[in-house]
């Protein structure tokens, strides 16, 4: 019987469903509370165009940053950004770990029959990222056409794409599992994290020392969200680099499953 | 076979053993030292299906950590648990089926949705038919009022609203075991009452009940069976009934009087009861050992010598009975 019951509502499958049925009912509510959705994604666009400002005056003093040009350098925000948005869309709950932890909100979620993380991260939907979307696909395209990227790209762009969403995904919620341990309101690592990326990979790694290298490329992998993409679509890196964002993909999404393996299991809910 | 059976259950916590304000956290920081706290301490409990108990303690006594080791949320320290058959922790998935569970303090509705989309998230979830799911819907809307705030988002609700849809949520999939962590916490009298008759009904239709409340009269109109629990041990586990009995040995008589009462000749002339000040100067209480004497031979004895122009017998009180068990004045 318990297999049955297993069998019939467990597993992937079931999980996948919890969490598309929980989203879909927030994207109806964002329809029918329109309000908030376009101050938060006027928001989102506003600040993706000072980004696309900001580029457009920096080259129009200079010609290029560690050898990168300006459409090459919006190819690469435009992974950037795409990378960061797509992750708030879809997965944006995973921000309210720490103060589910604190306030023992996860109790519910463990009685329930379906994956906790699963449960958590589609409990909101980030919709300052819709601007950023937008403006990010923007950026994006209007940098391909202009460095004159072939359109027979397009394909491995779009597997790298999704690689980058895997990668920014996985790391977030690592991150944000961090207050099973740390307790606080505040992802502060998440945060932390995020706002380097935003500066710090906005920029070719190659201006920076090795050292911001190998943290970028090797212990958070977040060079294969952007970087690496870009570099191998403009034929900088061989093309054996395509393999990288796939492999940092794996590697930090098993990371991510046993993060929020061990924290669930520490979890000691809230009160007595 | 008991649907519910835990076995020496205890759950010890580590606390941080600091001294306050900055330098303690700082000496903290440097040279951690915690301190084990036993929350639940070797608790043996088994529930048969369709029983309806209420678990009760005062605060801190280990309630919650007991809903929530039965529940699999929380992993035991030692003993087991078990919940027809399973761990309910390492079988999280499988057990979550057939429990059902309130915290009245927090709700499992998803904030930014209306209430009928989380119970429509909650019916996938646990996969109920459409044809059950709009069964269920209707009993719910029909006694517990559903129906007004369904289309209203989770965040608007008032209290007592919020707490019939979550007690709605905790029974969409019909579980056969139910645990109930104060769930009329800070509601009125009203919602309490209709809160109290749908319990009620809940275990006439079979359901076997865990219920913790500070509301005693919660626990007398729905429960059966009461266990009592003190810092981390059971105090009492038994028949209401039983608790009364064993406990409730005295019952007492408000007589109201024409003229000021006079206690001190009243307890002279019948000193085999208990006489005290009423709350108004015309009023005398009479308190006397049920065992020993009828309430008639009482009323007779009285009024042979009073003429009373009201009486009133006081109902014997669990509560008064509680607080001495919590007080450590009564052991089993």
């Amino acid at each position: 019987m318990a297999e049955l019951i297993a069998t019939r509502t467990g597993g992937a499958r079931h999980a996948f469903a919890v969490y598309r049925r929980s989203l879909a009912a927030h994207f109806r509510s964002i329809v029918e509370y329109p309000a908030d959705f376009w101050v938060m994604a006027s928001a989102g666009a506003l600040w993706q165009t000072l980004q696309f400002a900001f580029l457009a005056i920096l080259f129009a003093n200079v010609s290029a940053i560690a050898g990168w040009g300006y459409h090459e350098m919006l190819v690469l925000v435009g992974f950037l950004t795409l990378g960061g948005a797509t992750t708030a869309v879809f997965w944006d709950g995973v921000w309210s770990i720490g103060s589910m932890v604190i306030k023992g909100d996860i109790d519910y979620r463990i009685t329930r029959p379906a994956p906790v993380i699963v449960q958590v991260a589609s409990l909101h939907v980030g919709m300052q990222a819709f601007g950023e979307l937008s403006l990010g696909t923007v950026m994006l395209v209007y940098g391909w056409v202009g460095a004159g990227l072939s359109p027979t790209l397009i394909p491995l762009a779009l597997l790298m794409l999704a690689c980058a969403v895997v990668i920014e995904t996985a790391v977030l919620t690592a991150l944000c599992a961090v207050n099973f341990w740390v307790k606080g309101t505040m992802s502060v690592f998440a945060f932390l994290v995020n706002d380097l990326q935003q500066d710090v990979l906005r920029f070719p790694l190659g201006i920076y020392p090795a050292a911001v290298r190998l943290v970028a490329m090797f212990v958070i992998p977040l060079a294969f969200v952007s970087f690496v993409p870009v570099e191998v679509l403009t034929g900088r890196a061989s093309d054996w680099w395509a393999f990288g964002p796939p492999i940092a993909a794996a590697a930090t999404a098993a990371a991510a499953i046993l993060v929020v393996r061990a924290g669930l299991r520490s979890y000691d809910s809230a009160g007595h | 076979m008991p649907i519910l059976e835990a076995r020496s259950l205890s759950k010890r916590f580590r606390r941080a053993d600091k001294a306050s304000g900055f330098k303690g956290a700082l000496k903290h920081l440097v040279q951690r030292k915690y301190k084990n706290f036993t929350a639940v301490d070797a608790i043996d409990l088994e529930i048969e299906p369709g029983e309806s108990v209420a678990y009760v303690g005062p605060n801190g006594a280990g309630k919650s950590t007991t809903v929530k080791l039965l529940t699999g949320i929380l992993k035991p320290t030692e003993g087991t648990v078990r919940v027809m058959g399973r761990d309910p922790h390492t079988e999280r998935i499988a057990n979550a089926h057939d429990i059902g569970v309130l915290f009245g303090q927090r709700t499992q509705l998803w904030w930014d949705l209306p209430v009928e989309e989380s119970l429509k998230l909650l019916k996938h979830m646990y996969g109920v038919p459409e044809a059950d799911y709009k069964a269920r819907i209707e009993k719910f809307d029909e006694l517990l009022g559903l129906g007004e705030f369904m289309p209203a988002l989770a965040r608007t609700l008032s209290l007592g609203q919020r707490m019939r849809a979550d007690l709605a949520c905790a029974l969409i999939h019909d579980p056969k075991m139910v645990y109930l962590d104060e769930p009329t916490i800070g509601l009125d009298i009203s919602v309490k009452d209709r809160l109290r008759a749908f319990l009620r009904q809940l275990v006439d239709d079979g359901t076997t009940l865990l219920l913790t409340s500070h509301d005693l009269a919660d626990i007398e109109e729905v429960c059966e069976r009461i266990v009592v629990i003190d810092e981390g041990r059971i105090a009492y586990d038994g028949p209401i009934e039983q608790l009364k009995a064993h406990y409730i040995t005295t019952k007492a008589v408000d007589l109201v009087l024409d003229g000021p009462a006079d206690v001190g000749s009243l307890a002279e002339k019948f000193p085999h009861y208990e006489w005290s000040a009423g709350e108004a100067a015309s009023e005398v209480v009479v308190t006397y050992e049920s065992a020993r004497f009828t309430t008639a031979e009482v009323l007779g004895d009285v009024t042979a010598h009073l003429r009373p122009r009201d009486l009133s017998l006081s109902e014997p009180s669990i509560e008064d009975v509680i607080r001495r068990l919590y007080a450590g004045e009564l052991t089993k």
